[in-house]
């Protein structure tokens, strides 16, 4: 076989993948590193101006409210998510009767649409005529509509809806971690009298740990990200409570597909904005990586 | 899947030589009230699990009236030309179609595309090779937000994709890199000699490709593909923007979700219900068929 036979052969099956990767996902980002120098609606002339997004960017108080406010997000939706996933995971490794159906019925939300599930948590939440408040004052358990997507609880509201859409993904991905654990090692303890609590800070949590450090670490990316479900249950609101960063920049970028009202679009600073973005979730992703790789030490 | 069998709630059955009878009696109460909390425990988030779900079920089967006014959980005369209306009048058929195409061809894309790349990685050493599976994986972690979909959406008008779901099915294969680390992993579950061997009574390269590895792969492009047209079918902003000018291209999640900021003062909640159970059933069918492949992959990738 000649190299240039194996060259034709390679680049055949490898150039489709090689082609898009470039063009849809390369491409596009290095269009944000130039773009965000530039002063750029979306059509016509782009102007460059240096620095000027990202001292904009300083001074944009509407951004650092969303950072703070995608902080608040993530921190709730993973104090949910992690422990509860966990648990639900420790449960139904064991021999327990019907985990099958129970890991189905759990992981069953992960196949339904954010945006789907977003719309039915909006019409569900709603505070006059929501079924959840409806159901909570027929059986008397508050006494006056809860205002689940007012200013106050609006934040709460969003993480419990993607608490509910992700709990199920984590749990598989503890699952699996848990049934690499050797059985034999749960016996020994068992002998030696360990009880349910102890062999779980004793085998589990650190014969899971690097596994569970993947799995944490997909889970903070991920809540930092989501944004959809936000965007179809409040569109950020009311008055920018539960506005996350990727949120604020989709508005900035596609003004027109939630406020009706045709705004320019700001391309250029959507790219320093975007870029900073994505610095913020790379920083907090590899701060997590090496604390989490000093704890694993330590356990 | 490999069971494992030690428990973290159930009780040891192992006996204490020490206890008395009365003590074995404690011990027996103490694993009962335990279980008893486990199963309440357990029993209330599956119940709040399901809570949405079948809150979607009976709305979409209640009158509009029914669904604003009082606590009814449970319709009192089942709705179903919500449905039919829905499917006619709100457009859902055209969504259906929509999303069934996109979700089809964006699926047999992606497999296709990240079978063929596996498949070069695993089984040939070329240069570039790490350089390749940084970028696929660079692709999965760095996240800039819906900019980047202008520069894609400039690139769809110069192909002139822009005025079919062409230009989306396209960039959702173009994000591969999940399939391709999961397909990357079957692979090596193929032995090489079996390849080699085909190659030495003459098929070719490609020809080994869709003669030999395609078959075997089967399992891993089942699995895969669950989780690519998963993806396709639920993806939301990416058909949205790219369907602003162009309302015939959209797709269930996007159709949906515009019927909530619809302007219209008279929301018929019934007829959304009815929408979000058609663009859940098919998902949830799915689900139900394939439940086993959903859970098998996802051990995989972590493990590999």
């Amino acid at each position: 076989m000649t190299r240039w036979t194996r060259l034709r052969e390679n680049s055949l099956l490898l150039l489709p993948s090689v082609i898009l990767t470039v063009a849809l996902g390369i491409y596009p980002l290095i269009w944000v590193l130039r773009y965000m120098f530039y002063d750029y609606p979306g059509y016509g002339a782009e102007t460059f101006v240096g620095l000027d997004n990202f001292r904009r960017l300083l001074r944009d108080a509407a951004f650092w409210e969303s950072v703070r406010n995608t902080f608040v997000f993530a921190g709730g939706k993973l104090l949910i998510t992690v422990p509860l996933s966990l648990l639900l995971a420790v449960i139904l490794n064991g021999r327990l009767r019907g985990r099958h159906f129970l890991r189905a019925v759990f992981f069953m939300p992960t196949v339904i649409s954010t945006a789907v599930i977003a719309v039915v948590f909006y019409l569900i939440f709603n505070s006059y005529n929501g079924m959840v408040n409806q159901l909570l004052m027929k059986y008397h358990l508050i006494g006056s509509p809860f205002e689940w997507l007012g200013p106050k609880h609006a934040m709460l509201t969003v993480i419990l809806a993607a608490a509910w859409g992700a709990v199920g993904n984590y749990m598989l991905l503890f699952l699996a971690g848990l049934q690499s654990i050797p059985h034999d090692l749960y016996e020994a303890a068992s002998i030696d009298g360990a009880g349910p609590a102890q062999r779980f800070w004793r085998i589990t949590v650190p014969m899971l740990g690097p596994v569970m450090q993947i799995i944490i670490m997909l889970a903070i990316i991920a809540s930092l990200k989501g944004y959809e479900s936000i965007m179809v249950m409040t569109e950020g609101g009311p008055i920018g409570k539960t506005e996350v960063m990727y949120l604020y920049l989709y508005k900035l970028l596609f003004p027109v597909a939630t406020s009706g009202a045709v705004v320019d679009q700001q391309f250029g600073y959507g790219s320093a904005v975007g870029f900073t973005t994505a610095v913020i979730v790379g920083i907090i992703t590899a701060a997590y990586y090496a604390m989490s790789r000093k704890m694993n030490k330590v356990f | 899947m490999n069971e494992q069998t030690a428990a973290m709630g159930k009780p040891v059955p192992h006996k204490r030589r020490d206890g008395a009878a009365s003590g074995l009696a404690g011990a027996r109460l103490a694993a009962v009230a335990g279980r008893t909390v486990l199963w309440l425990f357990l029993l209330i988030v599956a119940a709040l699990t399901l809570f949405p779900i079948l809150m979607t079920v009976t709305g979409s089967l209640m009158t509009n009236s029914e669904l604003m006014g009082g606590g009814h959980i449970l319709p009192s005369d089942l709705q179903f030309q919500n449905y039919a209306e829905a499917w006619r009048q709100s457009n859902f058929a055209r969504f259906t179609w929509n999303s069934v195409y996109m979700s089809v061809a964006a699926t047999i894309g992606t497999l296709l595309v990240a079978a063929a790349a596996a498949y070069v990685v695993d089984r040939r050493s070329f240069p570039g090779k790490t350089l390749y599976i940084g970028l696929q994986a660079s692709t999965m972690f760095i996240s800039v937000g819906a900019v980047v979909l202008r520069p894609q959406f400039d690139l769809m008008v110069k192909l002139h994709l822009n005025s079919s779901l062409w230009g989306v099915i396209l960039i959702l294969i173009s994000a591969h890199a999940s399939t391709f680390f999961i397909l990357l992993g079957f692979f090596k579950a193929i032995p090489r000699e079996l390849d080699e061997s085909a190659m030495l009574d003459g098929s070719g390269f490609i020809r080994t490709f869709y003669r030999i590895i395609l078959p075997l792969l089967a399992p891993g492009l089942g699995v895969s593909g669950l989780f690519a047209f998963r993806h396709a079918w639920n993806e939301y902003i990416l058909p949205l923007v790219f369907t602003l000018t162009d309302p015939h291209l959209q797709t269930l999640t996007v159709g949906l979700a515009n019927l909530r900021y619809g302007s219209s003062a008279a929301m018929q909640l019934n007829l959304m219900m009815a929408g979000a159970c058609l663009s859940i059933l098919p998902m949830l069918i799915v689900y139900m068929l394939a439940n086993k492949s959903f859970m098998q992959v996802t051990a995989g990738s972590v493990k590999g």
